[in-house]
């Protein structure tokens, strides 16, 4: 009970100063901001599928079709930026099923590959389909988004969208996380041949927490879109991939806070190198420093260190029962 | 497209499958024993065609003495990279997936900085064109051919006639029974880790003189290297070969045919198309 207060005050807090980043940072800011949102989003979008122990190394592909089918909607149809959104996140859904369907009956490792190769597929066909993406000279000229027939045109007003947009996304996932279905994927995750003997269709819970990714991907890449205003398709491609699932790893996969926590953490860290390669030599520094001495990503740092001070305090020789 | 298209086609893209069929092996090797997918692969395939243009381009080594300095010294890496990253792990198998792809990226934004940011170009090492059938082949291209089938041969008998070949199946088979023998599991994996690694590096310092080298160039083949072994079942050697050869030929002949991105989406939709009817692929067998 205690604890669930002191989240509820440090997420409050956090909220706070999330709306307090416009009136008082600068445009720099705001837009570092707004990518983070994106950024949380598509982390937090991974989640359900990593529940269930499938490990998708091609979630960039969702953001990317979500990003350029709400772009495309709107620029060329003049589509409102509410159904332009809906629009993209239905399609990345729509296309997430005919690939996740088959490669959803591979387990783990031949599933991994699989969504590598996808990655690719989907950053070509970009690239090739020249007429409706213009390919690598990249899509410019999206409008901005606007909500209720009003253009939001100032950056804070979008900032404001990105992070009403995270935290709606955010409460829907930390529900289902925590609902009966949460639990079904985790068990599905931990031993799937026993929760199959004991009555879960796994192949289609699998299927739904890969759809709800999927989904949630193409909001955030729809966002991306209207906010960035440009679209260029190597930008969607493995690397951006692999950072998806390094913020998972980085943040900890045990709790829900951990994809929010690494996508925050290494977004703003890393931001100085961005562009660079050191931006990435960074990034797999961090992820292989965390795999290896903090198996459990930051999230259990804290409780590291508390049970190490105890353990010292204590002056046991055995090492602390925390780790 | 002609028969002498064809023809040419043909022999490019097999060739091109034996370089794949390379980078394959290694990673069915490892799967097989360890149920880990080297996502290293292709930064190792890099690092391979970069030690061919330092030590026989820059540093005018022979090309068969810098080649088996690639093999050797990726192959150590190897073996230090199941030990510090593998073995630490203790086969949790995603983690070590995800180390790896960290690992990946790490060789290959650090390649910038210290390769350079221009393509470099290895000259060739045979040059000229041969005839064959009234097609004129590039020797360079020709001479992979039997390189590669002496090191695939070379793996064969090492894995079926030798005794740490033997281990390697042995832990194939069962892990643990093979360590109740007697079998000094963390070394043979590490040994695994070097054969692969050796391998990649094999691909790589055959195709630098063929294409440009940068930092990302091991992409493709590791791309390739996945759908050929999802294609022929993890962990099948036969199934590697065929798998190599096959996905060789279509690159090679619906390229020339199509162009080289429609070749790709062609060959991926082919894998889904399998994994549909045959979620083991051509040779393998349920984990």
């Amino acid at each position: 009970m205690r604890r669930r207060a002191g989240a509820l005050g440090v997420l409050s807090v956090l909220i706070v100063l999330a709306l307090l980043v416009p009136r008082f940072g600068g445009d720099y800011y705001v837009h570092i901001f707004a990518l983070v949102f994106t950024n949380v989003i598509l982390a937090a979008s991974l989640r359900p599928s990593l529940t269930c122990g499938q490990l998708n190394i091609g979630h960039s592909a969702f953001m990317s079709i979500g990003a350029y089918a709400s772009a495309l909607l709107a620029k060329n149809l003049a589509v409102p930026f509410e159904l332009s959104l809906l629009g993209g996140a239905v399609l990345a859904t729509l296309v997430g099923v005919v690939i996740g369907y088959p490669s959803l009956r591979l387990r783990g490792v031949y599933f991994a590959m699989v969504t590598v190769a996808f990655v690719e597929v989907i950053r070509l066909i970009a690239q090739l389909w020249v007429s409706l993406t213009r390919g690598m000279s990249g899509l410019s000229g999206i409008p901005k988004p606007n909500l209720l027939g009003m253009t939001l045109t100032t950056k804070a007003g979008q900032y404001y969208l990105g992070l009403a947009l995270m935290l709606i996304v955010l409460l829907i996932l930390w529900k289902l996380e925590h609902s009966r279905l949460g639990l079904i994927w985790k068990s599905i995750g931990m031993a799937d041949n026993l929760a199959q003997s004991l009555g879960v269709d796994i192949a289609r819970h699998k299927l739904l927490a890969f759809m709800l990714g999927c989904f949630f991907a193409g909001i955030a890449g729809a966002f991306y879109a209207h906010f960035i205003r440009f679209l260029f398709p190597p930008e969607f491609g493995f690397l951006m991939a692999t950072n998806i699932l390094v913020y998972n790893y980085v943040g900890g996969r045990g709790h829900f806070a951990g994809a929010i926590v690494g996508a925050i953490f290494l977004s703003l860290l890393s931001e100085p190198f961005r562009g660079s390669p050191y931006e990435t030599i960074f990034f797999s520094i961090a992820m292989l420093l965390t795999i290896l001495f903090l198996p459990g990503g930051l999230i259990t740092l804290p409780e590291k260190l508390a049970g190490l001070r105890r353990w010292r305090a204590a002056a046991a020789p055995t090492p602390s029962p925390a780790a | 497209m002609t028969f002498a298209l064809l023809v040419q086609s043909a022999i490019i893209g097999t060739s091109l499958g034996s370089i794949y069929i390379l980078m394959a092996l290694g990673l069915t090797l490892m799967f097989g024993m360890m149920h880990i997918i080297n996502f290293a692969h292709g930064a190792v395939y890099m690092l391979g065609a970069f030690v061919i243009y330092y030590v026989f381009f820059q540093g005018g080594a022979p090309y068969f003495a810098a080649f088996v300095v690639a093999m050797i010294v990726l192959g150590i890496f190897g073996y230090l990279v199941e030990r510090s990253i593998y073995r630490p792990i203790r086969g949790g198998i995603e983690p070590t997936l995800v180390a790896l792809i960290a690992l990946t990226t790490f060789l290959q934004a650090a390649g910038y900085p210290v390769f350079g940011q221009l393509d470099k170009h290895v000259p060739p090492v045979f040059p000229g064109t041969r005839n064959i059938l009234g097609v004129g082949i590039s020797i360079e291209r020709l001479m992979i051919i039997p390189i590669a089938a002496a090191l695939v041969v070379a793996l064969y008998l090492f894995i079926n006639r030798t005794r740490l070949g033997a281990a390697m199946r042995a832990i194939e088979q069962d892990k643990e029974a093979a360590a109740l023998q007697g079998v000094n599991v963390n070394v043979v994996n590490g040994l695994a880790f070097a054969i692969g690694f050796a391998l990649a590096a094999a691909s790589g310092a055959l195709m630098a003189p063929i294409f440009k080298l940068d930092p990302m160039m091991g992409e493709q083949p590791l791309l390739k290297a996945f759908i050929i072994i999802i294609l022929g079942g993890l962990g099948s050697i036969p199934g590697a070969i065929l798998g190599g050869l096959m996905l060789g030929l279509i690159d090679s002949i619906v390229a020339t045919a199509l162009g080289a991105e429609p070749a790709f989406l062609l060959s991926f939709v082919f894998i889904i198309l399998l994994l549909l009817f045959r979620p083991t692929g051509l040779f393998g067998y349920a984990p």
